[in-house]
């Protein structure tokens, strides 16, 4: 039998109008003390070998992060926070998936994360969110393209992209990496002053030079890129994020991945030359006895470390401005503001960027600020933390249901637990190390408490040797003195923890 | 009557295709151990394999160039003395290209005395242009005459070009190996 509605229940219900169309925006336009965590936004930003080595906040010598002091008095600061490996491969896969690399398992070059992740990962966490991704690095597009079924919004990457050569990436989307590898070395001759091509490249230079002449007075070290002629500002990508935010269907999950301040090192005129002359030197470190460069200057690497920490001013200026943007959205009363990074990056020892075997603090010790949405005050957490913490976390405070897979803990102040003083904290480089084999080729360190051990093995300088480091991070921050002598017990002690982690992890693979 | 025959193209086409390929490989071989470093072997003979692709798309624009700069020589001479004019240009040319880029791979410093020497003139950027185009001129106009005007320079780089046909015949079998090793990388 059919229900038929009366004149006179049509106009009770056409009361009810104006009610329906504005119940969704109630939700958002309640102050930030009565929101629930699950109303409320998460966004996470990643800058790309962003080393806190290097980062005034963290007492680095120079001020290269004034703007992000002034935000640290609304904001937790993690100060011993860890990457879960030491390139971007591992340290965005431990990110997203809360888990080490030797569980995950892309401990190779653009690898991917192991099967079970494709469902189990920061996004496929966020249900109910409209989750939104963007990365410069093609590296973190592999797990975009692994989660994808988790994302409603992946913006391509050339979106922010001065030029952009959308040829290869077209034609060779399932072979996108080694294509682009030969295509710049085929055609881009501006890198390192060759290439395949004998004349095509120049008329191919002379076209994309063209296309940014406008933008080169700005930057005097050249413009930032990726692959040679990827061009990007990182003011496009924080006035596309600022404008675009306040669009997102809330609640909403952002991932935004930029490359600055990985190399190279281009910063904007304005902070150009800023520590030029400022006389500042870095502790001297001798040249690491396996891994440094044979042709290392160390002028050279002096020079690479100050364009290195003017690239960080330019970055540290555009957060600021992002946060403005969230200011005047009203969007920072009701969003989870995350800055992060994937990794370091170091200029000692003989070693410049991030593609080396060793795990000093430089390298692998990133930042971590979490803005709480409404938060007034700075607290500082000293404690050891890892990226594998990140998602528990996020999930805890918006309430969402706990990922059973991580590794990782909720982060204090945000934990209903105690924080444990005593936690073991894993990195683990393994590149030259079969993908489904037990680790026998790798970097691994245990940081617990004031303690860092670092293990080498399997390494062919090593002669069949293992290396074994120990510092204490509280009294020697610059990782000068090795204890692993002087203090044999505390050495040995973490050795076997770590070794018995090892012998954990390498169970399924034996 | 036609300007070119089918023998005289494909001849031109592979004094073309010939220092664009040897460049490439030269190159390619020389990037296989950082790529393979970077990923795998299978990734290096990749990068191998898009290059050559590429040498050989360059290679048809500078032999379609070359043809048209063909129209400009006059009919006065035989087809062959034309060919291998153009071949040499294209050979000479390439050279340049390569010394231009040998400059960087090597690393080469220019001495102080040049660099002093540079700065004590009123124009140094002029001094070099002048310098660039006298050495580019000698280098392009030498063969040409001597190729338009002595028979046994003739017959001496056509026995050179049909030596290195050869070989450019091999390369061509690397680039149909490389179109396949692509297409698989991508299917």
């Amino acid at each position: 039998m059919k229900t038929r509605i009366t004149r006179r229940d049509f106009l009770k219900l056409a009361g009810l109008l104006p009610l329906s169309i504005a119940a969704p925006g109630l939700a958002n336009s309640l102050p930030p003390g009565e929101q629930t965590g699950a109303s409320q936004n998460v966004i996470i930003i990643v800058f790309d070998a962003f080393s806190a080595h290097n980062i005034s906040l963290y007492e680095y010598g120079r001020e290269t992060t004034p703007n992000l002091a002034r935000l640290a008095e609304r904001a937790v600061v993690y100060h011993n926070h860890y990457a879960g490996g030491n390139f971007t491969t591992p340290g965005t896969a431990s990110l997203l998936t809360g888990t080490l690399p030797w569980t995950h398992r892309a401990f190779h070059h653009r690898e991917k994360v192991e099967e079970p992740f494709v469902n189990k990962n920061i996004f496929s966490a966020f249900q109910g969110y409209h989750r939104t991704v963007y990365s410069h690095n093609p590296l973190v597009d592999v797990y975009f393209e692994q989660f994808k079924k988790g994302i409603e919004d992946w913006i391509p990457r050339n979106r922010l992209f001065l030029r952009n050569d959308i040829i290869v990436p077209t034609l060779f989307s399932r072979d996108e990496d080694i294509a682009t590898v030969s295509w710049v070395r085929s055609i881009k001759n501006k890198e390192e002053g060759f290439s395949y091509s004998l004349f095509l490249s120049h008329l191919y230079e002379l076209f994309q030079e063209e296309k940014i002449k406008d933008f080169k007075p700005q930057f005097p070290n050249g413009l930032p890129n990726i692959a040679g002629d990827n061009y990007y500002t990182l003011g496009d990508a924080t006035d596309w994020l600022g404008e675009n935010l306040r669009n997102f269907p809330q609640p909403f999950m952002g991932y935004f991945h930029f490359l600055p301040p990985h190399a190279p090192y281009a910063t904007h005129k304005d902070f150009y030359g800023r520590f030029a002359h400022d006389g500042w030197k870095p502790e001297r470190k001798p040249p690491d006895s396996l891994f440094s460069d044979a042709n290392y200057k160390e002028e050279q690497d002096l020079k690479k470390r100050k364009n290195y920490d003017e690239f960080i001013l330019y970055v540290d200026s555009e957060f600021k401005r992002l946060f403005e943007y969230l200011d005047a959205s009203g969007l920072s009363e009701n969003t989870w503001v995350v800055l992060t990074s994937d990794h370091g990056e170091m200029f000692e020892r003989g070693i410049t960027g991030h593609k080396t075997p060793v795990l000093y603090e430089p390298v692998i010790r990133i930042p971590l600020m979490i803005f709480e949405p409404g938060r007034k005050t700075r607290a500082d957490v000293h404690l050891p933390t890892s990226a594998v913490d990140l998602l528990p976390t996020l999930l805890h405070v918006t309430g969402q249901k706990q990922a059973d897979w991580t590794e990782g803990i909720v982060l204090p102040p945000f934990s209903d637990l105690n924080p444990d003083s005593g936690r073991n904290v894993y990195v683990l480089e393994a590149k030259k190390n079969k993908k489904y084999a037990p680790l026998s080729l790798a970097t691994a360190t245990l940081v617990k408490g004031q303690y860092k051990l670092m293990y080498f093995f399997g390494y062919d300088e090593l002669g069949g040797e293992e290396r074994i480091e120990l510092y204490d991070l509280e009294g020697d921050p610059e990782e000068m003195n090795d204890l692993h002598v002087s203090k044999m017990e505390t050495s040995q002690e973490l050795l076997n923890e770590l070794k018995i982690k090892l012998a954990e992890v390498n169970e399924p693979y034996q | 009557m036609k300007r070119y025959s089918k023998q005289g193209l494909w001849s031109l086409f592979l004094m073309c295709a010939f220092p664009l390929h040897a460049w490439t490989i030269i190159l390619a071989f020389r990037d296989f151990s950082w790529v393979t470093e970077r990923t795998n072997s299978w990734d290096a003979i990749g990068v191998v394999s898009y290059g050559l692709i590429f040498a050989f798309i360059e290679s048809v624009v500078v032999f379609l160039v070359a043809i048209l700069l063909g129209f400009l020589i006059s009919k006065i001479w035989s087809e062959d003395r034309r060919i291998a004019l153009l071949s040499t240009l294209v050979l000479v040319t390439s050279l340049w290209a390569m010394g231009s880029y040998l400059y960087f791979m090597l690393q080469v410093s220019i001495s102080g005395e040049t660099i002093d020497f540079l700065i004590s003139l009123a124009h140094p950027l002029r001094f070099l242009y002048a310098i660039s185009l006298a050495a580019v001129s000698v280098t392009v106009a030498l063969p040409t005459y001597l190729i338009l005007r002595s028979e046994k320079v003739l017959q001496g780089m056509r026995g050179f070009f049909e030596r290195l046909s050869l070989l450019t015949l091999f390369y061509l079998f690397f680039d149909v190996v490389g179109l396949v090793i692509v297409i698989v990388r991508n299917i």
